[in-house]
């Protein structure tokens, strides 16, 4: 194979315009939730956001009954559903004594069970597989540029408040007596989570969304101490994982949702093992106690007895 | 005259009813070390809590050098008990006093030199500078409660709200502690300490607050830890509500 033809191969995928939307979307998709992951991940609630993603189902069902399989119709349903399971689990929480992870998963339970009812009644086939991985080859113009304009809120609201975010996220308790809303912080901040997810359903499904939420910061978390290095890492890896995901599924001929997780699961089981300061293998190379440093510590008290008083404190 | 940093005027504070602090009256000035005693479930930990502006008052009210604690919230440096931090959190003790300049810096000012300055004050007034490009875990227990007051300082705060910071932290850590409170202290702030060690009091404050739900005393530690006193807040029983749960 020639020089050249190496690479018009590899450059084939550009050439198909829906290869080049789904290249656009995946890379928006994939920088956005990355950004916004490293706050989900800092704030433990990668479960949460999986419980959210389901529980957009009836909305999206409602919507497909009324309105068919509108982009508009479907991203208001998601996002009405979403939400009320968000607010009304936080309302459960605050109004009893179940925890709020207990309330949301309550809800979002309930919620999946009654979108996959209503799915039944609706004209349009709403496959389940496709509102689990997207149809990310698919992508119109229209859902593109819900994309843009979905990446544009996100990173705007993050980057405007990340600094009240950053010491809501380390100690909420501290940032409320400092004066910040934290209340009103924490519920932008779930609100762009779920619009995060709806906004990419279309194109790559809950669980793709998902991944690219918190895989890529997942991965920036073990290989730095830095909170925006984390937010600009996150948001790079998904995006490289997003795209280069992409391209190999065109070229290996498999599903490109799945093929795009598995690549992103690949960059944090490398970060996983070989992380610099976190790293199993660094864990493992490492002496197991400071022998000579400690002997040289003890050195001054060499003319006590050996035997050290032990003391509780 | 000045208005007192902390007046405490009239403060109730209850939780479901029973109160925590009952009608409380206190006034502090700036350029002192108080230690809050009390038997369990006295309070020390709600008034905390109350002059940070994290509960709120049922009666009567605070007043931060004569203004409300919601116009004073960057003056007051409440720290953290430890298990509230997450501990993994990816941030170095720099980057941790850093965060204690955002309130002057606002939502997108850079840091300019004067906050430069005060971070690296900070760092150095806490004797953490050999920490500086640690992450917050890899530090001792002291090292850790010394960074928060280096972050509070860092904030301008003038009044520090400390709940047990002394818990858990063995001889050097305590010393060391001490020491930076003393260092606050002299830098003309108000330190609030609840502490549960009463022989320890004369050596960490230079006055006391004794609690009982209600106030016992207040003064030296000679005049407010006095046996009568002591007598007074350890030997009566806390009112906890038990007789109103089967009635009204």
């Amino acid at each position: 194979m020639t020089h050249t033809s190496l690479i018009s191969q590899l450059l084939e995928p550009f050439g198909y315009a829906f290869m080049q939307r789904a290249l656009l979307s995946c890379a928006l998709i994939g920088f956005t939730n990355g950004f916004l992951g490293t706050f989900i991940i800092l704030r433990r609630q990668a479960l949460l956001a999986d419980a959210l993603s389901h529980s957009l189902l009836p909305g999206v069902a409602v919507a497909a009954i009324f309105v068919g399989l509108s982009p508009g119709g479907l991203i208001l349903g998601g996002l009405i559903a979403a939400l009320l399971v968000a607010l009304g689990g936080q309302m459960l929480a605050r109004n009893s004594r179940l925890k709020d992870e207990t309330a949301v998963a309550s809800l979002y339970i309930v919620a999946f069970a009654v979108g996959v009812v209503l799915i039944r009644f609706s004209r349009v086939k709403v496959d389940l597989t496709h509102f689990l991985f997207g149809n990310i080859l698919g992508v119109s113009d229209g859902d593109l540029w819900i994309s843009y304009l979905t990446a544009f809120i996100t990173l705007t609201g993050l980057a405007v408040f990340q600094r009240p975010l950053l010491l809501t996220l380390f100690d909420a308790t501290v940032a409320r007596a400092s004066g910040i809303r934290v209340r009103w912080l924490e519920t932008g901040l779930l609100a762009l989570t779920v619009l995060g997810l709806v906004a990419s359903l279309q194109a790559v499904g809950v669980l793709l969304s998902l991944g690219l939420l918190i895989l890529p910061a997942a991965t920036a978390y073990l290989l730095t101490d830095s909170f925006p290095r984390m937010l600009w890492g996150g948001a790079v890896i998904g995006l490289l994982g997003s795209v280069s995901g992409l391209f190999l599924s065109f070229f290996a001929n498999i599903p490109s949702g799945p093929c795009i997780i598995l690549l992103l699961a690949l960059f944090l089981g490398t970060a996983y093992i070989f992380s610099p300061n976190y790293g199993l293998l660094i864990s493992l190379l490492r002496k197991r106690h400071f022998h000579e440093e400690s002997l040289e510590r003890w050195d001054g008290h060499q003319e006590h007895d050996h035997r050290f008083p032990t003391s509780n404190d | 005259m000045s208005a007192p940093l902390l007046q405490v005027d009239d403060l109730t504070v209850s939780y479901d009813r029973i109160p925590a602090i009952h009608h409380l009256n206190l006034t502090l000035e700036a350029g002192h070390c108080v230690g809050i005693f009390g038997p369990n479930g006295a309070g020390k930990s709600t008034l905390l809590k109350t002059i940070a502006g994290l509960l709120t008052p049922e009666t009567g009210g605070i007043r931060i050098g004569g203004k409300r604690v919601q116009e004073r919230a960057s003056r007051i440096a409440y720290l953290p008990q430890r298990e509230s931090v997450d501990w993994d959190f990816p941030v170095t003790v720099e980057g941790l006093v850093e965060m204690g300049r955002y309130h002057h810096v606002g939502l997108f000012g850079n840091f300019s030199m004067s906050d430069r300055e005060a971070v690296s004050k900070a760092l150095e007034l806490f004797k953490l500078e050999p920490f500086a490009k640690r992450q917050i875990k890899a530090l001792s227990g002291g090292q850790q409660q010394r960074t928060f007051l280096a972050r509070a300082w860092a904030q301008a705060a003038d009044l520090y709200l400390l709940d047990e910071p002394f818990a858990g932290l063995d001889r050097t850590s305590s010393r060391a502690l001490a020491e930076a409170l003393q260092t606050l202290k002299q830098h003309g702030k108000l330190i609030l300490v609840s502490h549960h060690a009463l022989s320890e009091a004369a050596s960490l404050f230079d006055s006391a607050i004794l609690l009982n739900g209600e106030l016992v005393s207040i003064g030296s530690i000679q005049e407010a830890l006095s046996p009568l006193h002591l007598e007074c807040a350890y030997g009566t029983a806390i009112y906890s509500g038990e007789h109103h749960h089967s009635g009204v």
